[in-house]
């Protein structure tokens, strides 16, 4: 009597998405703007190759590719969680405010601490000091996590209903904004022009250690949903539905918002903001399979690796010599997509 | 036995009390209907009862445990609840069945919890939708898919909150006969909210009137009178007897000033 048909069918639509990012990511790691052929590129990956050329693979383009999977699945499942938890089709990784609060995290770090503050002047040695990747990265998480922390302590007197995590979200993410806005008002062209570079989601910033760190996180994430799975198909139901059976609603609600939150932040404050990944993939996985968290949480992580390696891959072949900011990518190749999963519908389902 | 003592709850500190020291009782295999205005208290009553909402004071107990004392998935497995907004999500209807017995299995569904899914199913003459996703089916299949899944929980005390509140006659006649034939052949204590006083009057054994956040009255079908009634809803009605059942007819709003 089990649905066991619609299991395998399921189980075949992971592996085979499994198998697709694989060979996505293997494919990615010889288009860019270097022009290094098939062949070059092979011998480069095996080491046989010249320095140049074993230095684009295995320092520039394996850890951009494994940005690419390791972000685009966290983005995904996090736009996944926050939308059954908050019960809002609009909810994405970025509600509680932490991409704002990254982006000014890593404003603060660039404008004020590398020297770009007009009454400073244009001083480039203390810039560069200054703008050290892992210095702005760290400020961004830091301001990421304080605006987690002050939504979530906030929204606990409300016991997380979800209209209140929202709107605190919407509040808290203009307030890092206008932060922002003043904080750039008054930097110098160099200070200013590095600080919205900066905003430009850009996998090209991902390193070895970036990568692992990113993974551990994205990682136990993946876990944790996974593990929630059922909590969070009982949520579907309602929060006093999902009460009556026993899950502890706001504790589910807290451990799912501050886990997503963290993957975001974690992601934002390495790679900049890439933006509708967490939207858009878990859409077009509710669209396509249902709300089952046993099958959505690993293929939202599935769809989200595929959709930024795509995204990314195409801003490099774009781009001549330089790649395209991989959040304008995301968008451009994911709304048109989305909308016609939307508007193919016959009827409409719940988000 | 399902006893509920003096039972207070308010929304916020200085709001007004929604319960304000209900209390009733309710025997196993009885059912139990719990009418008044609307506004009066109804579901928040099921709900605290639940524990899904915490009393400011009194007791819920159950064959003398108490119910707020326990953990949640203690008391899932006592007293499951039909809600009012009924919701699954796009989940197969085996799966949201399979949901009910959360609160036994955790994370992975074990070969006892498919195998009382599949019981349930069988009984209730759903074995033919198991693989149909729950979003497809009519609002009246919903509701006892809604009663499948509180079933699952194996409880011995089941809260329905206005069951027929959207669903056409037929469809009120399926759920109501689908309660009482859990309340007769399982034993289990039915709460349950309606606003039809003559369907009430079909299905329950006790009834429980709500006014101002108590329970102003609790009776059996004899005791029902215009009177109450027009203390209770501030409408004048007529009670008539056919074929062995009381019937209330009507009401005007203005006979009552």
């Amino acid at each position: 009597m089990q649905p066991t048909k619609k299991r395998k069918k399921e189980s075949a639509f992971i592996a085979l998405l499994a198998v697709l990012v694989l060979a996505m990511s293997f494919v990615c790691l010889f288009v860019g703007s270097s022009h290094m052929g098939l062949a070059d590129g092979l011998r480069a990956l095996a080491k046989q190759s010249s320095p140049a050329n074993i230095r684009i693979i295995w320092n520039i383009r394996i850890p951009r590719v494994l940005a690419a999977v390791i972000a685009g699945a966290g983005l995904s499942v996090s736009g996944l969680v926050m939308q059954t938890t908050l019960n809002n089709a609009m909810a994405s990784p970025s509600t509680l405010g932490v991409s704002n609060a990254a982006v000014f995290g890593a404003n603060l770090s660039i404008i004020a601490f590398a020297g770009g503050f007009l009454s400073t002047g244009n001083n480039l040695s203390s810039y560069m000091v200054g703008a050290n990747p892992f210095a702005t990265s760290l400020m961004a998480f830091v301001f990421a996590a304080l605006s987690i922390l002050l939504i979530l302590a906030l929204c606990r007197v409300r016991a997380f209903s979800p209209n209140v995590v929202v709107l605190a979200g919407i509040a808290m993410g203009s307030v890092w904004t206008a932060a922002t806005t003043i904080l750039q008002f008054y930097a110098t062209d160099v200070g200013l022009s590095a600080a919205v570079i900066w905003s430009f989601g850009d996998l090209g910033r991902a390193t070895y250690r970036t990568d692992a760190i990113m993974l551990a996180v994205v990682l136990a994430g993946a876990v944790l949903f996974s593990c929630m799975a059922w909590r969070l198909n009982a949520l579907l139901g309602g929060q006093a539905a999902a009460g009556a059976m026993g899950v502890n609603v706001e504790l589910l609600r807290f451990v799912c918002l501050l886990a997503a939150s963290v993957i975001t932040a974690v992601c934002v404050s390495f790679l900049g903001v890439i933006g509708f990944v967490g939207i858009i993939c878990p859409h077009v996985t509710k669209k396509l399979l249902g709300q089952d968290h046993r099958v959505t949480v690993p293929v939202s992580l599935l769809g989200g690796c595929r959709l930024l390696l795509l995204a990314d891959t195409f801003s490099r072949s774009l781009g001549s010599g330089s790649a395209l900011p991989v959040g304008a990518i995301t968008s451009l190749l994911g709304a048109p997509f989305f909308l016609a999963i939307i508007f193919s519908g016959k009827e409409n389902r719940p988000c | 036995m399902l006893k509920v003592e003096d039972l207070r709850f308010r929304y916020s500190p200085r709001g007004p009390l929604v319960l304000d020291g209900v209390d009733l009782q309710l025997q196993p295999g009885q059912i139990g209907i719990v009418l008044g205005r609307n506004g009066s208290g109804k579901s928040t009553l099921f709900k605290t009862i639940l524990g899904i909402q915490k009393p400011l004071s009194g007791k819920v107990l159950f064959e003398g445990q108490d119910l707020h004392a326990m953990t949640r998935r203690e008391r899932a497995r006592i007293a499951a609840y039909v809600p009012q907004d009924i919701r699954f999500g796009d989940l197969t209807v085996f799966d949201s069945v399979l949901l009910g017995r959360i609160s036994y299995f955790g994370m992975r569904a074990g070969a006892d919890d498919i195998a009382a899914v599949e019981q349930i199913l069988q009984e209730m003459d759903l074995s033919d939708f198991a693989a149909r996703s729950v979003e497809k089916l009519s609002g009246g299949e919903r509701q006892k898919i809604a009663i499948a899944r509180a079933m699952a929980q194996d409880p011995r005390l089941m809260v329905f909150d206005e069951p027929t509140g959207n669903l056409d006659m037929a469809n009120e006649l399926l759920i109501l006969q689908e309660a009482k034939r859990l309340a007769r052949e399982k034993n289990i204590a039915i709460l349950c909210s309606l606003h039809d006083l003559n369907q009430a009057l079909q299905l329950g054994d006790r009834f429980f009137f709500m006014k101002q956040g108590r329970v102003k009255y609790a009776c059996d079908a004899q005791d029902i009178t215009e009177e109450l009634i027009r203390d209770v809803y501030g409408v004048a009605v007529k009670i008539i007897q056919a074929e062995n059942r009381k019937i209330i007819i009507g009401g005007d709003l203005n006979e009552n000033k």
